[in-house]
């Protein structure tokens, strides 16, 4: 049996994982290619147009699977172990995305509000007729792999923060930040420009929750959205390192974004640090990034 | 500290119910300016391009109101669970002060715990005159909604055009100049009298339309273009059930929300923020209950009525209903409003017309 798995949005929360996972528990996995035209043609074509780009871009993904699996997969993330709750556009992926392919989708909540990860990854198992001690092997496997990626991202950010070159944070959700195809080739961009991006998802911060928190004054609201917490938090301890500028991208109509631009913007400018914030959408032209990002490194000299 | 001088969220007609909630408390208020295309386009002009209508429209709503000299603002956070309604306060009270106003922003959550304490903290008023305006306040807002109910009913079937929200608007200045509860029984039977004496066609065959969507574009009718009138000037009824009881209520009694989701299942298996869940529930019940049409409005880019859009589609077209959705921002224009309803009722009227003819034989 094989289980697809689209390359887009919620992937890249936790990439690896559900690769690991399923193919521990002895499925075929078929993850779909990296983005590209005709994926994102595809799913602006079946979805809302008011909808932001990356959910597009993952209806494209699951069209691209359709047909060419038993399953595909598709989580519905509410809240994370923090209790912290996701963007309210993932409550609804499965259903949508039942409205518009034809093979069966592969679902569970995942809501740790509600119930342990663990749990919920046994009920998932359960539907595919696996038993509780090979779920726990699989799981076991994966996480440990995520952690693998982890430790190897935050070697890779030391390593990056030795270099030279002017270092230049790149602010967004991962699924816009890995995926080459949606940002345009940012990190690349800039790099021929002579920059070190550093992406804020790398930065590592230390699991010390604050002993009394809301005493001190964050500048910024206490989130319920993970990502906003995270961000906001990541930013924080980049802000110890010496960074030249810092660069948002925005998928357009990214409700979540237009609350939380506003307190990274801040944020930067506060320290006086030169910001520039970038929307993409399916009709962002590559020269119009590229004069932005040419423009924003002379400003930097 | 400065006198606390009070402005607050515009919401439609509710407006003056509120106002009379913090009189009643012996505030000092000024109401905010009434939305109109110069307020939407200052309000716009502060506000975070990518956010969501209502945060600029209420926010072009204070300004006038903070000019005359208003210095604290009162904004209600997590009306809409998940989504981004739940920032308002924040969002405007940074923007505001960046915009050069000094004021205070009194962001409160949407609990009787919350509401009360803030209110004894700025007023300074006993329980019991709290607990006085809040009964007052409910009985003015009672008798609006009531009175919209009402005249949804009579626009439709008026004789001479134009009359019912003649009357509409002179009961809402006689209920806004209410200031005393003793009155206010006498007031309330003045203002149910008059729309009785509106003359109807009693016997006149109807189209019923459904009004569905976001709570504050429904219930607007100054950012909504009016539809509600509009279409009832067509001789169309329009029936909406959002409106604040309807979601006080919610907020207080889960349970509503428990048969919502049990109704849905087969299309949305969770929240999705908002009123996501109850634009599908009710759109569901408007089709069994043989209604001829449905409007979906929604600011553009909500997120949970975006969300929810597709399974709305996917309802009509496995029903038949006509089905229109229509995203309001800055930058809609009336004319545009008008075409596209214009040509919605002649859609509704074919389908009435064919549904009667199918069924007739």
């Amino acid at each position: 049996m094989t289980i697809g798995i689209p390359r887009a949005l919620i992937y890249w929360k936790q990439p690896h994982f559900w690769e690991t996972f399923f193919e521990e528990l002895n499925f075929k996995v078929l993850l779909s290619p990296p983005t590209n035209k005709e994926i994102v043609e595809k799913g602006v074509k079946v979805s809302d147009p008011e909808t932001c780009f990356s959910e597009k871009v993952f209806f494209g993904h699951i069209l691209w699977l359709d047909g060419k699996c038993d399953y595909i997969f598709a989580p519905r993330l509410k809240t994370n172990k923090e209790k912290l709750e996701y963007c309210p556009k993932f409550f609804g992926i499965p259903d949508l995305a039942k409205i518009i392919v034809k093979s069966p989708i592969l679902t569970e909540t995942f809501d740790e509000k509600r119930e342990k990860f663990k749990k919920t990854l046994g009920r998932l198992g359960k539907k595919l007729n696996k038993n509780q001690r090979e779920i726990g092997e699989a799981a076991k496997i994966a996480l440990l792999k995520e952690k693998e990626l982890e430790e190897r991202e935050k070697e890779g950010f030391l390593k990056e923060m030795e270099k030279k070159e002017k270092k230049i944070a790149l602010v967004s959700h991962p699924y816009n930040l890995y995926d080459d195809y949606v940002n345009l080739g940012v990190k690349e961009k800039l790099e021929k420009l002579g920059a070190q991006p550093i992406f804020i998802e790398e930065v590592p911060i230390e699991k010390i929750q604050n002993p009394e928190p809301g005493t001190q004054n964050l500048g910024y609201p206490k989130f319920h959205w993970e990502f906003g917490k995270e961000i906001m938090e990541k930013i924080d301890r980049i802000l110890d390192y010496s960074i030249a500028g810092a660069i948002e991208i925005s998928s357009f109509q990214c409700g979540c974004d237009a609350v939380l631009k506003e307190f990274v913007e801040k944020k930067f400018k506060e320290n006086k640090i030169p910001f520039l914030y970038l929307l993409i959408d399916e009709q962002t032209g590559e020269a119009g990034i590229q004069t932005r990002l040419e423009a924003f490194m002379d400003t930097l000299k | 500290m400065k006198k606390p001088i009070i402005t607050f969220a515009r919401w439609g007609n509710y407006t003056i119910a509120f106002k009379t909630l913090f009189d009643q408390l012996g505030l000092e208020v000024i109401p905010p300016e009434k939305t109109n295309q110069k307020t939407i386009a200052e309000g716009a002009k502060i506000a975070p391009e990518m956010y969501c209508f209502p945060l600029k429209v209420t926010l072009g709503n204070y300004l006038p109101a903070i000019r005359k000299g208003a210095n604290t603002v009162f904004m209600v956070q997590n009306i809409g669970g998940s989504c981004r309604q739940r920032y308002y306060g924040i969002v405007q009270e940074k923007v505001l002060k960046e915009a050069g106003y000094d004021i205070n922003f009194l962001d409160f959550r949407a609990t009787p715990k919350d509401i009360y304490s803030t209110i004894k903290k700025i007023s300074g008023a006993s329980t019991w005159q709290i607990l006085r305006a809040a009964r007052f306040f409910f009985k003015k807002l009672n008798l609006i909604e009531k009175i919209e109910k009402i005249a949804q009913f009579y626009r439709s079937r008026e004789i001479e055009k134009g009359t019912t929200d003649k009357v509409l608007a002179e009961s809402f200045s006689e209920i806004e100049k209410a200031d005393k509860e003793e009155d206010f029984s006498r007031i309330k039977k003045e203002v149910l009298k008059r729309f009785s004496k509106i003359q109807i066609d009693k016997n006149k065959k109807l189209l019923k339309v459904a009004l569905v969507g976001e709570i504050y574009t429904v219930c607007d009718p100054t950012i909504n273009f009016d539809v509600e009138s509009k279409l009832g000037k067509e001789g169309i009824e329009v029936h909406r059930e959002m409106d604040i009881t309807y979601h006080l209520k919610k907020l207080i009694f889960p349970w509503k929300d428990w048969t919502i989701q049990r109704k849905i299942n087969p299309y949305l298996r969770s929240t999705v923020g908002g009123h996501g869940r109850d634009a599908i529930y009710e759109m569901l019940n408007y089709v069994k209950k043989d209604f001829d049409g449905v409007i979906h409005l929604l600011p553009f880019g909500c997120m949970p009525e975006v969300t929810v859009r597709p399974i709305l589609e996917k309802i009509h077209l496995e029903s038949g209903i006509p089905f229109l959705s229509l995203s309001l921002d800055e930058q809609v224009a009336e004319a545009g409003i008008n075409t596209r309803l214009e040509a919605f009722v002649d859609v509704v009227r074919n389908y009435h017309r064919h549904k009667h003819l199918t069924s007739n034989i």
